[in-house]
């Protein structure tokens, strides 16, 4: 049954990346957890936590592996629908932190149906991708837009706006890669500006509030502009070289918030500085260049949406927290991969990496399967 | 065919075209993006980040203390609790200040006008005060909340106490927060802090108040301070020894307990103050703390005006004290013979105005020595008559009346000298021989200062010199002016006022004391021409804003060592029986402390 010729397929460098993208992130973790008090550092557990999650997702990558991803055509479905279920329970037994529900205890941990949905919607996505026909007219772009639609909805009533935009990001970018119809695709670029407007008044006040701030950091300085000027004095100081490891000043005295999930990227900036962080985004655009080799290499045209997919799923999330960490765009809660602290996300991370590597290491199985 | 071909083409290709596009793209925006915010304005971000974390604090010096001239203390500092707010630490500066009204009961409207009218005083980062003077309960209760809202800070500070209160008040002054005028015109005041406003306080500010000190914090995001460093300690103020003596004083502002008026006590050789009392007084220690309106307004609307001081800010007429002037005016014109009598019937004419002598029924034949004893007013009418207003005017200005004394003490009076031009000016009206008569009793315009006739008397034993009366135990003889006339004049007024005590007659032989030389003049201002209907009466019959002030200008010598004591008690009746017991208790209590061995 197993193979032994998918174990010489094995993408190395595909894991090699992701293993050292995740090891700089518990490095910066460490770093992060760090607060300088009277008299020293006291370390906060959440690079360990991470650790024990890269872990456990790391088994389960193993296991995705083993499993021909074809097989996920068939069970598309199902895991759409268990992904729906969970998102209508979040808000009845959901538990609420910082304002809003978006966490299903599960007893020994929280677990966020949002990042479950990130993959459900991605394989439906790319099975019905493979049913269209090569560039998609209105009635195949509805078809397949519908796919997010629901637990877009639901994800940004929690709220968690940053979830649900990644949601229709992911599947918008699939599109993208499998072609619109050029009439299609004009009327898109003229009609998505219009509805921008309509789109503001969907927004809370404070989302509202966040993209005001981005555009002038200064009108609040200590209130929701504090994230984007502390993030980017953060990231500015560490100048050519960086502070050096656990040696940044703006993290460890708390002046930059949410170091360790959303602005993690701003720590690692700060300690390690241009070279560094050069050096982190060469990793990154490797990766997903890498990523999506794999998805030109694959056998079939599932295998091939389902890549291009994941890619998309990393790929909006680097562009969206490097861009709020830059200062290049409003603040949404979008967590770096790898390098954002966060236990759901890690295991998605590593699934979904999984699922590339499944697919990597059947491109040959074809001809001789 | 071959168009629809590349077509074709150009479609499959898209996706892989856009996808690497968007690769290179993430990877040239942010490395560019990066480049600038490390590179290019990476200095920029980095002194940001200092400034975040580094702040420079300043560090009170303790204001100089104030002792009396034996060293016993009468202003110290004691530590005082304000509340301060950090702007940058705060995270809803409304919510805080709501807050900090529950705990305090302040207004939240006054809160956020104080705050937002100091704010632009306080550099990002700093400690704005939005409390001073925090009282032990709401310190108390701030204390455990304080923690859990990030950029309130409690402050300790020094502050000024008064240990004597109102004994010293007049003399010492106060000090209180600095207005808005204040804080802009000297950069070194900081919102919040005290500077002297009255008193030896505000002319010894610049001596008093030290430097502050600056020192530098490493704090985190809540404004926690890790660790300080002073890089430049804060020099106190200086410490100042006054002459006043704290015993005498004490016993001074008892005396004059439940009486308007004021006391001066000075040693004449040195011009040094022993003594300076103005009664009623005040609590100046009210000021430190911030008086309340309630408060305020009872001081300024009492009738007795308590935050005056009597002794250089008010003027009376000098009463019979002012003979002492004309009488060495006419010794020095020449105008008098010692010797020669004048006849007093009670009664003097000018013209058509009779001018009456105090004593009802006359004083008969009067002498120079006896024209002082007796205070006798016709003697007076008479040698004023022949000296004029021109001549008497100009001698009592050299003598030091109408003039500042120079005393280290805020607002000080002139009092005033009249004479024709004056007159003219004032009133658009000629001097006439009356009021010269007038004058010469030391009544009608003339108007001193209880300092000025201690510094006028001072002068007459001290061997002619005018010195600047002085209040500090380091300064002696600075500045004197000497008196317009020679030492034989004053040697027979000094022997009249020594009459004037051992006379069985003299108008001030209540003060006479064995084994001390003791010399007086004493006067009686009216403050109106009394109506005839009170005139018979006895001082209790008559109201008391109609009552005469009354002066008694002294003098005591034992061994080489000599006082000078002006009492002035408002409205007390004749000078004799009002200020007479007073200054009595004085040269007792003083001469008494000798043999204490004080």
């Amino acid at each position: 049954m197993f193979d032994r010729r998918l174990v010489q397929h094995i993408n190395w460098s595909l894991l090699g990346l992701a293993l050292i993208l995740f090891g700089a992130g518990v490095l910066n973790l460490y770093s992060a957890s760090a607060l300088r008090v009277e008299g020293g550092l006291t370390l906060t557990p959440f690079y360990m936590r991470q650790l024990v999650w890269g872990g456990a997702g790391f088994l389960i990558m193993l296991l995705i592996m083993i499993i021909d991803y074809r097989h996920l055509k068939s069970l598309s479905w199902y895991l759409y629908l268990l992904t729906i279920i969970l998102l209508l329970c979040v808000p009845i037994w959901g538990k609420t932190i910082y304002g809003a529900k978006r966490w299903l205890g599960l007893g020994f941990f929280n677990f966020q149906p949002s990042e479950m949905a990130k993959v459900s919607v991605l394989i439906l996505g790319a099975k019905v991708l493979t049913k269209t026909e090569d560039v998609l007219g209105w009635r195949d772009l509805v078809k397949v837009m519908s796919v997010a639609l629901l637990p877009a909805i639901l994800i940004i009533k929690q709220p968690d706006l940053g979830s649900g935009l990644i949601l229709i990001l992911i599947l918008g970018g699939m599109i993208l890669y499998k072609g619109l119809k050029k009439r299609v695709f004009k009327t898109l670029l003229i009609m998505l500006p219009l509805l921008l407007p309509l789109a503001w008044n969907f927004l809370h006040d404070y989302q509202k509030e966040r993209i005001l701030t981005f555009l002038n950091p200064e009108r609040d300085p200590l209130g929701s502009g504090y994230h984007i000027i502390q993030s980017q004095i953060a990231i500015g100081s560490g100048k050519f070289w960086g502070k050096g490891f656990l040696e940044g000043t703006q993290s460890q005295l708390r002046f930059l918030p949410e170091k360790h999930t959303d602005f993690a990227f701003a720590v690692f900036g700060e300690e390690w500085g241009f070279v560094g962080s050069i050096i982190l985004l060469i990793f990154f655009c490797s990766f997903l260049y890498q990523i999506f080799l794999v998805s030109q290499e694959a056998k079939d045209k599932f295998g091939t949406y389902l890549v291009i997919g994941v890619f998309f799923y990393f790929f909006w999330q680097v562009l969206i927290n490097m861009g709020m960490v830059l200062g290049l765009m409003p603040v949404v809660g979008i967590p770096l991969p790898f390098i954002s602290y966060g236990g759901s996300a890690s295991l998605v991370n590593f699934c979904l990496i999984g699922l590339v590597m499944n697919v990597s290491m059947r491109k040959f199985m074809f001809k001789s399967g | 065919m071959s168009l629809f071909n590349s077509k074709k083409k150009w479609e499959r290709d898209f996706g892989p075209y856009l996808i690497l596009v968007l690769i290179w793209g993430l990877f040239c925006v942010f490395g560019l993006r990066l480049w600038y915010l490390q590179i290019y304005k990476g200095e920029f971000f980095a002194q940001k980040a200092k400034d975040n974390r580094l702040r420079k604090q300043s560090i009170y010096a303790p204001r100089g203390l104030i002792m009396d001239r034996k060293g016993k203390l009468l202003a110290i500092n004691e530590p005082s609790y304000s509340l301060a707010i950090v702007r940058e630490d705060c995270p809803d500066i409304d919510k805080t200040l709501l807050q900090v009204s529950k705990w305090t009961g302040v207004p939240f409207d006054e809160l956020k006008a104080n705050f937002e009218r100091g704010r632009r005083r306080v550099k990002s980062f700093e400690q704005q005060i939005i409390i001073p003077n925090l009282s032990f309960e709401v310190l108390a209760k701030i204390e455990a909340y304080a923690p859990r809202w990030p950029g309130l800070k409690i402050m300790v500070r020094p502050r000024r106490k008064y240990l004597q209160g109102p004994v010293f008040a007049h003399v010492l002054g106060y000090v209180a927060q600095a207005s808005e005028e204040e804080l802009n015109k000297d950069p070194e005041l900081a919102l919040g802090d005290n500077i002297g406003k009255q008193g030896l306080e505000y002319v010894l500010e610049k001596r008093l108040r030290g430097k502050k000190g600056l020192k530098r914090m490493e704090v985190d995001a809540v404004g926690r301070s890790l660790h300080e460093e002073v890089i430049r300690p804060p020099q106190p103020g200086e410490d100042i020894h006054l002459s006043l003596d704290l015993e005498l004083q004490k016993k001074v502002y008892e005396l004059m307990e439940g009486r308007a008026g004021a006391v001066v006590v000075m040693e004449p050789d040195s011009g040094q103050i022993l003594s300076l009392v103005s009664s009623p007084s005040y609590d100046n220690n009210q000021f430190v703390q911030g008086i309340s309106i309630e408060d305020w307004r009872k001081l300024v609307k009492s009738p007795l005006h308590p935050l005056q001081n009597r002794c250089i800010q008010s003027v009376y007429p000098p009463g019979s004290v002012f003979k002492l002037v004309v009488a060495a005016c006419g010794l020095f014109e020449k105008k008098i013979d010692p010797e020669e009598k004048i006849y007093c019937s009670g009664a003097y004419r000018l013209g058509r105005r009779v001018f009456r002598c105090w004593k009802k029924h006359g004083h008969g034949r009067v002498d120079f020595t006896r024209s002082l004893v007796e205070s006798c007013d016709v003697y007076y009418y008479q040698l004023g008559e022949v000296l004029g207003v021109d001549k008497i005017s100009t001698f009592a200005r050299k003598c030091g009346f109408g003039q500042l004394t120079g005393i280290d003490l805020p607002h000080e009076k002139r009092g005033l000298i009249p004479d024709r031009n004056w007159k003219l000016k004032r009133f658009k009206e000629p001097w006439q021989g009356g009021e010269t008569l007038n004058m010469s009793i030391g009544q009608g315009y003339t108007l001193v200062t209880p300092l000025q006739v201690a510094r006028f008397v001072s002068a007459l034993i001290n061997g002619g010199k005018l010195y600047k009366p002085s209040l500090l135990s380091e300064e002696s003889r600075a500045k004197a002016k000497g008196l317009p006339f020679a030492d034989d004049i004053r040697q027979k007024i000094i022997r009249a006022m020594i009459r004037t005590v051992e006379d069985d007659h003299g108008t001030a032989r209540r003060l006479r004391k064995d084994g001390i030389i003791i010399g007086a003049k004493t006067g009686t201002a009216q403050v109106v021409k009394l109506l005839s209907e009170y005139e018979e009466k006895e001082i209790e019959e008559i109201p008391y804003r109609f009552r005469d002030h009354a002066w008694m200008a002294s003098f005591a010598k034992k061994r080489d060592r000599s006082y000078v004591v002006v009492a002035m008690v408002e409205h007390g009746g004749h000078g004799g029986s009002a200020a007479g017991p007073i200054v009595r208790a004085i040269f007792d209590f003083i001469f008494d402390q000798w043999k204490r061995g004080g």
